[in-house]
């Protein structure tokens, strides 16, 4: 049976920091999605990626709430994801490509933030959408996985998708205003 | 069906988990009832959105690089926090990177005996020297079939060529080829062609794909001998340093490294790909220039010690001519991608492999290729040649593999007479939940 984040942070402090892969296998793909969409390209996103998961291993004494770790975790990935925007402007600080990047955004992308909307999910309903989405796993492998009936996968998923939407919302809501619903208003 | 029972349906639906009848009676509420209709549009888009996601990041593994980085931050002493500190905000394959290997080093010196020691220390000095990289060429020979995976040994094959050619500036771009297969990545979107007639386009940029891993692992010269430098510290991997005179009569640094995967034997994967086989690895270093020269890799099977890889080409920071990066395919190929739902879709992906297997192969042999084409990914005209009227001798249970994809044992004879033994690589179609074939046709 796979323990819960707080357990596996507990167990880390408590001298089995192998225990930590468990983690880094946990949330591997989403913190990679996350910062797919903040950085240049891939090989970037990944080498951002396995930076957070080492900060994170390294601040994990720090980290007040252990049942928070996934939003934690997102929250370091994003200042990692920054300090590479910032070290690449550096490093092409003479070339075209530094004006590019200055006039066309202020910092990182921040695209469609599902990541984090996710990070406000009961943990029980993130890890579904976490082993049938990113993990790939079939309605009927999750189940088997979590030990837990096909009909409670199915229920845990249609909460998890509303959820999400309400987020999703009202994260729109938040920093659009009015934008979002002009545009949805249009043709 | 009224609007609460199509919407308890909803997650049924979009998972293909509704029956024939259900599935029309929810589609026939949808038809007239548009609050419903938005709701169920709205929970399809959130869910192909998810389904995005996990696909782009469906070939990441970092739990091992990850946890390698964490074993090296424990074996480091307090005085070394602030040289990471100092380094932490240095990227890609500069000399942050180069640093960062002299860190561990400069860690692992003071524990090792003086022969290993300078064994690192020659590592090191490799790392640092192409601590900048712009382009990497690298040509060797692997012992596997000039068409399949990339990632394949076949220790009773012979040596076919394989090459890489990776642009780091000014745009991000590789391609790696075989004498049968190519893929290639223009900065835009990543191509695979399987000769004559295979093609798959994935419409990104990727870093590495079709099971060219191992390979950009070895292009990343720095990140490679740094990788070496703490598996042999925290596996504890034997390392030696001997001194010979090369063929261009200068001196030469050969170290060699025994590598573990930590598999059994009995494990399927065991000595099937680099990162699961039991290897020596040699490196050899031109003593004045310091950069690696060459690279062989022996196998550790029953039999012996087995050549199995050999790079001795490796061009840096030369220009790459950009007709490398392009790749332009016959008009007869077929292409594959996004799989299309079929209207039955449930049947199929309800079948376990094995059943897959089943039906994929009676299909062959009745030569309906209709119904075997929803087991590719795509259906090739030299595939429907060659497995056209063939007939099932055996097939055997599954096995699942660390990466989910399951791997069913068959024995058929073909049309031709020849008998084939071996076993069929299957995934299931993130979208679709069906299992396509993934290799070993």
């Amino acid at each position: 049976m796979d323990l819960t984040d707080k357990e596996y942070v507990e167990r880390c402090r408590d001298g089995h920091p192998e225990d930590f892969g468990l983690l880094v296998a946990r949330y591997q793909k989403s913190v990679f999605a996350y910062l797919a969409s903040r950085v240049e390209n891939f090989p970037q996103a990944e080498e951002a990626a396995q930076e957070s998961f080492v900060r994170a291993f390294l601040s994990l004494r720090k980290l007040r709430k252990p049942e928070s770790f996934y939003s934690w975790l997102l929250g370091i990935a994003s200042r990692v994801a920054k300090e590479q925007f910032r070290a690449e402007l550096h490093r092409r600080r003479d070339s075209e490509a530094a004006e590019t990047m200055m006039t066309s955004a202020t910092g990182p992308a921040e695209d469609y933030p599902l990541e984090e909307a996710m990070a406000v999910l009961p943990e029980n309903h993130r890890q579904v959408i976490l082993l049938r989405y990113y993990e790939g796993l079939s309605c009927q492998e999750v189940a088997t996985r979590l030990a837990m009936p096909l009909g409670t996968v199915t229920k845990t998923l249609s909460r998890a998708y509303v959820q999400l939407r309400h987020e999703l919302e009202a994260r729109d809501f938040r920093e659009s205003g009015e934008q979002i619903v002009n545009q949805e208003e249009q043709p | 069906m009224n609007c609460a029972d199509c919407r308890d349906n909803f997650i049924a639906s979009v998972e293909g988990l509704l029956d024939h009848d259900q599935s029309l009676q929810c589609r026939a509420h949808l038809d007239i009832c548009p609050q419903c209709r938005a709701e169920y549009e709205a929970m399809s888009r959130l869910q192909q959105c998810l389904i995005a996601r996990g696909q782009a990041a469906a070939g990441v593994r970092i739990v091992e690089p990850v946890m390698r980085r964490v074993r090296a931050e424990q074996f480091k002493p307090e005085r070394e926090t602030l040289m990471s500190k100092l380094l932490k905000h240095r990227w890609g394959f500069g000399l942050g990177a180069a640093a960062g290997a002299a860190a561990i080093l400069a860690v692992v010196l003071f524990s090792m005996p003086n022969a290993q020691a300078q064994a690192l220390a020659v590592m090191t000095k490799g790392a640092q020297a192409v601590a900048k990289l712009t382009s990497i060429h690298l040509r060797g020979q692997l012992r596997t079939l000039p068409q399949d995976n990339f990632s394949l040994i076949m220790p009773d094959q012979d040596f076919v060529t394989i090459e890489l050619w990776k642009q780091f500036e000014p745009d991000f771009k590789w391609r790696v080829e075989k004498p049968g297969r190519v893929a290639v990545m223009d900065g835009q979107s990543t191509l695979l062609f399987i000769k004559p007639d295979f093609g798959y386009k994935v419409p990104q940029a990727t870093p590495s794909a079709f099971d060219t891993q191992w390979l950009h692992e070895m292009a990343n010269l720095n990140k490679t001998l740094k990788t070496e430098l703490t598996a042999i510290k925290a596996r504890g991997w034997p390392v030696t340093l001997a001194q010979e005179q090369g063929a261009d009569g200068k001196a030469k640094s050969v170290i060699t490294v025994e590598a573990k995967s930590g598999l059994g034997a009995d494990d399927y994967l065991h000595n099937k790909f680099f990162s699961t086989a039991d290897t020596r690895r040699v490196y050899t270093f031109d003593n004045q220039s310091e950069l690696l020269e060459s690279v062989q890799i022996y196998l550790h099977a029953p039999a012996g010690d087995q050549l199995v890889f050999k790079l001795d080409e490796i061009d840096c920071n030369q220009p790459i001519d950009p007709s490398v990066f392009q790749l332009q395919l016959p008009a007869s190929v077929s292409m594959g991608g996004a799989m299309p739902m079929l209207p039955d879709n449930e049947k199929y992906a309800a079948m376990t492999s094995e059943q897959a297997a089943r039906a994929l192969f009676d299909a062959c042999a009745r030569e309906d290729w209709t119904e075997a084409a929803k087991f590719f990914n795509p259906l090739t005209d030299t595939m429907k040649q060659y497995l056209g009227g063939l007939q099932v001798v055996s097939l055997g249970t599954h096995t699942t593999l660390s990466n989910g994809a399951e791997i069913v044992p068959y024995e058929i004879t073909l049309k031709n007479g020849e008998t084939k033994k071996w076993s069929v690589g299957f995934k299931r179609d993130p979208a679709t939940r069906r299992w396509f074939v993934d290799g070993g046709i």
